[in-house]
């Protein structure tokens, strides 16, 4: 009898760890959510050089390599040092309580010689000096011809002052080889990381039932939550919604309300990075309706 | 321990082993599952010319009521009658009058097609507080149009009763619902499309086919990028639980792509796209793998690459080899301006998605440009995406294998489009062509493509220059066509020959305006370099400078000077040739112009570049 219930369980528990990860089910056990305190903090030196707030962090490439600082009216002043530009592009950045900026890099329209390199760092602006510096290196990512990308996405924990970090160098057409990292600033030492899903880009979320890692994919055009257990990537991904448009992608995620999230979609194909425009971004308010229990979307105009 | 006691633990020890090996056993099932998924998912490209759908009768009837309109000097084919009631009749009368809904339907003078796609009882709860007051008592009808043009939708919303019209709203880049005469046309289209009519066995009926997915809302098209309107008919086959979801282009009026799907709610899709569609498709057949191709005596393999465009590899002729490989692994786009000294590098420019690169010359001017690399359409570092799958089509005398490669808002300035052309003849010669059809950013553009192309001669080869006797090459070096005034049979400046058999080897002839096509001569420079595996045999980051004119990216491997005399050699073709924008003169040139029919055409010049190779006799 005890040896039938265990298997019983064990037939249970494999089926559920495998079972498809959209469908009805897909949206269900994220639970409530809040756009928590943030920790974070904009950087000392802006003080030291009588910046005034609100900053504005440019990373859109357009008229800066790498990043760039607005502020004033309408944001017309730019703080942006000639050495802010040396390891090319950014592509998303994240903030600690300090006020350092972690950066992560990406390819931009044209590849030089340094591109691919470049894309194995995860960078820091040092919140007291301004310095820019490669924070840490990934050995094991490769970038090339036919995978200009490397590290393309980071976001700072809170709750445990952890990065987490993702790479899709490796993935190719055939299959999902990206990983996510769970990195620990201090140590800069990997304390976990996943292969198999290619996150463009990643957020910690804590809802009602538990942390999550949210990622929008490189592969479709879908949200997936990864349930975090005691700092650990502990599940699948799981997909709790799409975009309407099936050649959009999730780039960025931010928290905007109770259950609100805003989600900035681009079109991506491992390809590179057309120039950053506006008309080229497309910005949906993603909603969850605990009532109905399902996503609601809307494109912003 | 008893004997049952021992008898159960060893039952519970293997039941365990049982469940361990059941935990970590590979998901066959699951594997299966998607195999059998991606099989369905079939993509069809089509390969027929749009002129397949002109004969269609709705498609017709539908062009030429246009084309009278536009005669009569309107811009809105209406809705007929029968798609309306009284309310509906009256409030198309009253906006075909309108100057505000109608003022977007004329552009420098010229008449732009609109198609009345709706008019229905206005839903009052959707009304702003002004509309809601007049229309809660009154009745109030909300009607669009649609520009085929401009790519922009009108909604207006009127008092019947009072013959008002209370508000227009216009919605850029955006397509309503359609009218029922378009959806009749979308089902006809798709209903005669030799691609769908081929992947479902014979010539479906009207009633196989449904509108399900026409849209109840403005929302972005599945074609062109969203520029065109497009819907997309499905043909269901429930006995394989399956469907066949076409495509169509209506402001083309065309079958853009299909794919199958299985039936079911998961797996119905709730947009698919002809972009996504063809860079599946094209990833898939010609990316992942080599095609073969056999025909009038020739026999060789094509793919795509990464960011050297359309390669064709192995070729060879009545089974003898003729070429290892051949590509065109860069286009150098260049333009010259005045006022060097003005010139502010200091933060980097970009034009349409490119970085542009300056190069300062001594009369104080300055080339700019950038280097577009061709390649497929996902996983590459290409700029200049395939648009559509590779093409082969007839010739006079043999067949050209062709694929055409856009930015996608080409024609509009600063995108461009550019083709990869091998042509093969019945007499065994063969042609490597590369394609211009502008736009570019001006008028003064100068266009580089670097062809590389490997012979198959045997591993020894020599190579040749006439200069009134033929000499050959015994070190890598450049040389140029314009500087030569002699040519063998006044044709061949060139040749390659095996270095054991001088008989089995290929003249090159250098376009210098004979092939009929308009062409206005290569003016090329030739590079002759030793093989090495490193030096474009796999695919080649963008090669040199797109400005410096005394630099086209391949010297760099001319550096060692080495021994071509009985080497595998590699050749280099760069031809130069200069884009033409003066009226009557256009040359690598496209533009956009209004048609009598109120509809947006490109008008193209394109120039060939490229040489011709023969077999020595």
């Amino acid at each position: 009898m005890l040896l039938a219930i265990v298997v019983a369980v064990a037939v249970y528990q494999k089926n559920k760890a495998v079972a498809p990860t959209d469908g009805e089910e897909k949206s269900a056990g994220l639970g409530v959510f809040s756009s928590s305190a943030d920790c974070t903090r904009l950087p000392q030196f802006l003080g030291r050089l009588k910046i005034p707030q609100p900053v504005l962090i440019d990373l859109s490439q357009k008229r800066f390599t790498g990043i760039a600082l607005h502020y004033g009216q309408n944001y017309e002043e730019t703080l942006h040092p000639e050495v802010w530009g040396k390891y090319e592009h950014f592509g998303t950045y994240a903030l600690n309580e300090q006020g350092d900026i972690y950066l992560s890099p990406t390819p931009f329209i044209s590849v030089r010689p340094t591109t691919f390199d470049l894309q194995k760092n995860i960078y820091k602006l040092d919140s007291k000096t301004g310095a820019l510096s490669v924070f840490m290196r990934f050995d094991d990512v490769h970038p090339s011809a036919s995978n200009p990308y490397g590290v393309i996405s980071l976001a700072y924990d809170c709750e445990d002052q952890t990065l987490w970090v993702s790479a899709i160098d490796e993935t190719d057409y055939q299959s999902a080889k990206g990983v996510i990292y769970h990195i620990a600033p201090d140590a800069k030492k990997i304390l976990q990381s996943v292969q198999g899903f290619d996150a463009l880009t990643i957020l910690p979320l804590r809802t009602g039932k538990g942390k999550f890692l949210l990622a929008g994919s490189a592969r479709d055009n879908a949200l997936y939550a990864i349930a975090i257990t005691a700092g650990v990537l502990s599940s699948p991904p799981r997909k709790l919604l799409e975009l309407p448009a099936t050649n959009e992608r999730i780039r960025k995620i931010r928290i905007t309300g109770n259950n609100q999230l805003e989600l900035q979609a681009i079109s991506f194909s491992y390809t590179l990075l057309a120039q950053s425009t506006s008309r080229d971004r497309t910005y949906y308010d993603a909603t969850w309706d605990a009532t109905s229990s399902e996503w609601k979307m809307e494109k912003r105009e | 321990m008893s004997k049952e006691a021992k008898t159960s633990i060893a039952i519970l020890v293997a039941g365990l082993l049982l469940i361990a090996l059941y935990w970590f056993a590979p998901e066959k099932t699951a594997q299966k599952k998607q195999a059998s998924i991606t099989v369905e998912e079939k993509i069809i490209l089509p390969k027929n010319a749009p002129e397949v759908y002109q004969d269609i009768p709705e498609v017709q009837s539908y062009k030429k009521d246009i084309r009278e309109m536009v005669n009569r000097g309107e811009a809105v084919l209406p809705l007929q009658g029968r798609e309306l009631d009284d309310g509906a009749q009256k409030t198309q009368e009253i906006l075909l009058k309108d100057q505000e809904f109608l003022k977007d339907t004329m552009q420098d003078g010229q008449i732009l097609h609109n198609d009345m796609m709706r008019i229905l009882p206005a839903i009052v709860s959707a009304l702003d507080a002004d509309a809601k007051q007049v229309c809660q008592p009154h009745a109030c009808y909300q009607a669009e149009k649609y520009n085929f043009v401009t790519n922009v939708t009108t909604r207006a919303i009127v008092d019947v009763r009072n013959a008002r019209v209370l508000s227009v709203q216009r919605y850029q880049n955006m397509q309503p619902d359609i009218s029922l005469r378009l959806a009749r046309i979308a089902r006809a289209i798709a209903l005669n499309a030799p691609e769908v009519k081929q992947e479902l066995g014979a010539k479906p009926s009207v009633t196989d086919v449904s509108m399900a997915n026409v849209r109840g809302a403005l929302q972005e098209s599945p074609c062109e990028n969203s520029a065109h309107l497009c819907v997309a008919p499905v043909f269901a086959d429930h006995s394989r639980e399956r469907a066949l979801w076409a495509i169509v282009d209506l402001t083309e009026l065309k079958l853009v792509a299909a794919k199958w799907t299985r039936l079911g709610k998961t797996t119905t899709p709730a947009r698919i796209s002809e972009r996504s569609l063809q860079n599946r498709y094209i990833m898939e057949n010609y990316c992942q793998k080599n095609t073969i191709l056999e025909r009038n005596g020739w026999k060789l393999s094509y793919r795509l690459t990464g960011s050297d465009g359309l390669e064709v590899i192995d070729v060879s002729y009545q089974g003898k080899p003729v070429l290892t490989s051949a590509k065109i692994v860069d286009w150098h786009v260049s333009y010259q301006q005045e006022g060097a000294g003005q010139l502010d590098t200091t933060t980097e420019t970009y034009m349409e998605g490119r970085r542009v690169e300056f190069v300062q010359v001594g009369d104080g001017s300055y080339f700019f440009g950038y280097n577009d690399a061709m390649g497929c359409p996902m996983f590459s570092t290409s700029v200049v995406l395939p648009f559509n799958a590779p093409q082969i089509r007839k010739l006079d005398n043999g067949f050209v294998l062709m694929q055409d490669y856009r930015n996608p808002k080409w024609p509009m300035a600063c995108n461009y489009r550019y083709e990869n052309r091998f042509e093969f003849y019945d007499d065994g010669s063969f042609r490597v062509a590369g394609v211009n059809i502008g736009r570019g950013c001006g008028d003064n553009a100068l266009y580089r493509p670097v062809m590389r192309i490997d012979m198959a001669l045997g591993d020894r080869e020599k190579f040749y220059t006439y200069e009134g006797e033929w000499k050959q090459w015994k070190q890598e070096r450049m040389g140029r066509t314009k500087d030569a005034s002699l040519h063998e049979e006044s044709k061949y400046l060139y040749k390659i020959a095996s270095a054991t058999d001088s008989r089995r080897g290929y003249y090159i002839e250098p376009n210098k305006g004979q092939p009929h096509d308009e062409s206005r001569g290569d003016n090329a420079r030739i590079f002759a370099t030793r093989f090495k595996p490193e030096e474009g045999d796999q695919d080649l980051l963008t090669l040199g400078s797109c400005c410096d004119l005394e630099n086209d990216g391949v010297e760099r491997y001319l550096e060692d000077n080495e021994s071509i005399d009985g080497e595998n050699i590699v050749l280099w073709y760069v031809p130069r040739v200069q884009n033409d924008a003066r009226e009557g003169h256009e040359y690598c040139w496209a533009d956009t112009a209004i048609d009598a029919s109120g509809n947006l055409v490109v008008k193209e010049w394109p120039c060939v570049v490229g040489p011709k190779f023969v077999p020595i006799k």
